[in-house]
């Protein structure tokens, strides 16, 4: 056309829809439940098989997820550690090369951003793995740094290998060197591969991230000695319960993350998810830390607990009440364990309520009977423990399964 | 031992000198720090010439005609609100003018209590002394409004927030008349009268009554009277050496670094260059990663320029009589021809009808025209775009001074280029920041930053670019100190 019209098919096309992740073809033959879920725009698993089966495997065989969805970013430069320590609000100089450190980071009024781990690869080389996109945000922090900031979401991809027998199926692939790993140790196994004692089972288990377009072969590598080590694939919905069982928080359900919240005062501070151990006042300015030291004076006004609940009705989303009458707060992640054989959940509570005041607190459940609904006051105790605690998670060399 | 202080103020320009006069009243040892050698910053003879406000005492003033040149000849005379034709003939638009400027006026008295002080703000709450405080002045700016009766009121609230082109050209037909209230209204700013907020603008100019003076001596002067203000108040001010460094321990300011290598120690700093400069000599480390983004993106396009022109002889204007020729006059020929000025500017280009301020200053000896061009590039000025707009100046002056080019022995240019190389103000902006809508009050310079104060506990603006803004009035560096002495930092 000669009328300087621009035709929408002549516009280079953006791809519609969920892209796949590398391992996808691998995953769509094992998959028998055909669920699947959207991670941060890639096609992921949310149940493969069952849940159950995948539950189980994760707490007593081994599993391999795709984590290849996660946004990844890389900061490098002679500022690298400055910059980063003024973004996040634990101290980045006690986390040496070679380890990774989980940690949250707030905006000015001290309200978590995300939370994330970080990689340090080196003295002035870090990575950044997180839920939210972070790159806009990242280069805000880094402005006035010698710093480089790469997106590498699309360049690095991970796998996230789970459970008991998670070690015998490294040394069986080739990788026993990782068996000197204590947790949230990093190490460069082979060229283009780097393993982390890391993950978010609560459990002994490893992340281990490869170049984008090396992920199905490390993916055949693994898979190919699941058998003795009753190795599954799993999706996310059997995570998302371990990782209750741990009592790790997840953005969007146990707290918003306060950028894509566009409702005044739903941000909250990590003192408020129970994370003041992570925020280091002593070491220097970092983002939100006068407003969190104004809340450390004045004290929160949330505080996400973790509760042991009466009955069996898992009770996700269930209000709390304080002496049965007067509503403190909700249930933000609420399951069944079988593990712990409890009805445990993460609930965020009004202050005082799971700071000081801990007693005679009530959660309403709904109970369908075939048809008919039925709402209950169960009693609930705050719990200060992790639900899932297992010393195999800590002992190095890890020990045999 | 180091020098201590309970006060370092950063910079001589007018305002660091007025804040350092009243923190020494009440006590303090200051010392100011001037990186030039001369006290003054952009108040000095060779930048500003005007003051549009009172003038601090020991400085005589002398309230001068404003003449709107016209092509046509037909020449307008104004004082406050009286307007007529040079020749003595009645304007036809003269009782319009009259009621507009004289609301104006009124409702710019309102504004007035506002600029006086750090800006309102409920930060507090109404629970503490200092948030009723804070509660009583809102409420008095209400009774004000209030007091001006319904229909009033509602016209106040009507024109606040729109521009000058149209509120003039509702009142009256276009021509050298509202072009001298257009030129007002932006004069020193990156906008037109059709840019949104330049009402606002324009009555902030004319919140002391609109008067128009010249002081005697020139801004140098005007300087001087600062700075003796403070050294009579105790205050020491050191010129010729600059602060490179504000030391901050423990999220505290400790005190300064100086460019000889020396260091003083003080708990306050307050600094008259911009919030970004000023985050960058203590440190982009020590302060949230959102407030430097705000002060990354403040608006501070400088498109003023300065035109010093020395005269071999007192020029004739077609048209004037001597004594008008000593008014100041104004190239401003209609609110449209404002507007067009400002065109290419929003492409880096020249006016190409530039809107002139000038006046025939007492201070830099009688024959010397003092001009200020607005709507001009902040940076890119080559040997041959200064000579050219130079030339463009002098051109548009000879066509209501025949005979003017000649008379031009030398001619100093300044651009914002310039104006920035000297005196550190960002983007040599008048203001040190846009006075947009968005950067007024209590965003001003920017949220977060209004209570003077950002950051690092004992650090605070004083200059320009925090409220109320620039122009010589003193009042930034004033509201500055007292929010110091609120605070009880120092
Ligand atoms: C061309 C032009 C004409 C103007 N004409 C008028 C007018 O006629 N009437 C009017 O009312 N207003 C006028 N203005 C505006 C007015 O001059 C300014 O708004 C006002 O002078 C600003 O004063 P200040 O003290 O805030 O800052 P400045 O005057 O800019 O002072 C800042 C001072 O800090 C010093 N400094 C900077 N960095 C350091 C450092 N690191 N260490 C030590 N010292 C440092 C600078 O040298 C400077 O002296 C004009 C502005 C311009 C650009």
């Amino acid at each position: 056309m000669m009328d300087g019209r621009i035709e929408t098919r002549d516009v280079a096309a953006v791809p519609v829809g969920l892209i796949e992740t590398p391992v996808f073809s691998r995953l769509d033959q094992i998959s028998t439940a055909k669920q699947w879920g959207n991670w941060a725009g890639y096609i992921s698993p949310l149940v493969l098989d069952t849940m159950e089966f995948e539950y189980f495997a994760i707490r007593n065989q081994s599993t391999l997820l795709d984590v290849s969805p996660m946004h990844k970013y890389r900061v490098t430069g002679p500022d690298a550690e400055t910059m980063l320590n003024r973004m996040v609000t634990r101290d980045l100089r006690k986390v040496a090369p070679g380890r990774v450190a989980y940690a949250m980071w707030c905006d000015e009024e001290g309200m978590v951003i995300d939370d994330g781990t970080l990689f340090r690869f080196a003295e002035n080389d870090f990575r950044l793995c997180c839920q939210e996109s972070m790159h806009g945000w990242l280069l805000d922090a880094a402005w006035g740094f010698d710093v480089e900031v790469i997106d590498e979401s699309h360049s690095v991809a991970g796998l996230s290998l789970q459970g008991p027998t998670s070690f015998s199926v490294l040394q069986a692939a080739g990788l026993g060197a990782a068996g000197s790993l204590k947790p949230f140790d990093l190490v460069k196994l082979e060229p283009d591969l780097w393993v982390s004692r890391t993950g978010f089972t609560g459990d002994l288990g490893y992340e281990l991230w490869v170049p984008w377009d090396r992920l199905t072969k490390l993916w055949d590598r693994l898979w190919a000695q699941r058998a003795p080590w009753g190795m599954r694939a799993i999706g996310t919905h059997a995570l998302d319960m371990v990782r209750i069982e741990a009592g790790f928080v997840a953005a969007k359900v146990d707290f918003q993350p306060v950028l894509t919240a566009s409702r005044l005062g739903r941000g909250r501070t990590p003192i408020e998810l129970g994370f003041e151990r992570l925020v280091h006042f002593d070491k220097g300015h970092f983002n939100g830390r006068r407003a969190l030291l104004k809340q450390r004076d004045t004290g929160p006004r949330y505080n996400l607990v973790r509760l042991d609940i009466g009955g069996f009705k898992p009770a996700q989303d269930a209000l709390i009440y304080h002496r049965k009458r007067r509503e403190v707060g909700h249930v933000t992640s609420g399951i069944w364990s079988p593990t712990a054989k409890r009805n445990i959940a993460l609930a965020e509570l009004r202050a005082p309520f799971g700071g000081e005041k801990t007693d005679d607190l009530w959660a309403e459940v709904y109970v369908n009977e075939e048809g008919r609904w039925d709402k209950r006051l169960v009693p609930v105790t705050v719990q200060t423990k992790p639900f899932f605690r297992n010393d195999r998670a800590r002992a190095t060399p890890p020990r045999a399964f | 031992m180091n020098a201590r202080f309970d006060v370092i103020v950063i910079g001589a320009g007018h305002n660091g000198l007025a804040a350092a006069e009243a923190l020494a009243k009440r006590g303090k040892s200051v010392c100011v720090v001037e990186q030039s050698d001369a006290v003054g910053g952009m108040a000095c003879d060779r930048l500003a010439h005007l003051l549009y406000n009172p003038a601090p005492s020991g400085v005589e003033t002398r309230e001068i005609d404003t003449v709107s040149l016209s092509p046509e000849g037909a020449h307008v005379l104004i004082r406050r609100g009286e307007a007529r034709f040079t020749s003595g003939k009645p304007h036809p638009d003269a009782a319009a003018y009259q009621t507009l400027y004289r609301r104006l006026v009124r409702y710019a008295g309102l504004l007035h209590q506002l600029a006086e002080a750090p800006p309102p703000g409920l930060e507090q709450g109404v629970t503490s002394l200092a948030g009723l405080r804070e509660l009583s002045r809102l409420a008095k700016l209400g009774v004000g409004v209030k007091r001006l009766g319904k229909a009033e009121m509602r016209e106040f609230l009507r024109i606040l927030l729109t521009n000058a082109y149209d509120l003039l050209l509702d009142e009256m037909p276009d021509g050298p008349l509202p072009g001298a209230l257009a030129a007002d209204a932006v004069r020193g700013a990156f906008s037109g009268p059709r840019s949104p907020g330049t009402v606002l603008s324009l009555m902030y100019r004319l919140r002391h009554g609109g008067g128009v003076f010249l002081p005697a001596g020139g801004m140098g002067a005007v300087a001087g009277a600062y700075a003796e203000g403070a050294r009579r108040a105790g205050a020491e001010v050191r010129c010729g050496l600059g602060v490179t460094r504000v030391i901050v321990e423990g999220d505290k300011v400790a005190g300064v670094l100086l460019s000889d290598g020396g260091r003083l120690d003080a708990s306050a700093v307050l600094s008259s260059v911009g919030p970004m400069q000023t985050m960058r000599m203590a440190g982009i480390a020590e302060f949230d990663i959102e407030a430097v983004r705000r002060a990354r993106k403040l608006r501070a396009k400088g498109s003023t320029a300065k035109l010093n022109l020395r005269l071999g002889g007192v020029p004739e204007f077609t048209g004037l009589s001597a004594a008008q020729v000593k008014a100041r006059l104004l190239v401003a020929p209609s609110v449209a021809g404002v507007e067009r000025s400002f065109n290419p500017a929003k492409y880096g280009d020249l006016p190409k009808q530039p809107v002139l301020e000038m006046v025939l200053t007492d201070g830099t000896g009688p024959s010397t025209l003092s001009v200020i061009a607005g709507h001009v590039p902040e940076t890119s000025w080559t040997t041959d775009r200064r000579e050219s707009f130079t030339a463009s100046v002098v051109e548009t002056i000879e066509r209501f001074a025949p005979g003017f080019g000649s008379l031009v022995e030398e001619a100093d240019l300044l651009t914002p280029e310039d104006i920035s190389a000297m005196t550190g103000a960002p983007g040599g902006h008048w203001h040190h920041a846009e006075m947009g809508l968005d950067q007024m009050l209590t965003t001003r310079p920017t949220v977060g930053m209004a209570r003077y104060r950002f950051g690092v506990a004992g650090l605070y603006l004083c200059g320009a670019s925090a409220h109320p803004g620039g122009d010589v009035t003193g009042a930034p560096g004033r509201n500055s100190a007292a929010q110091v002495l609120a605070d009880g930092v120092a």
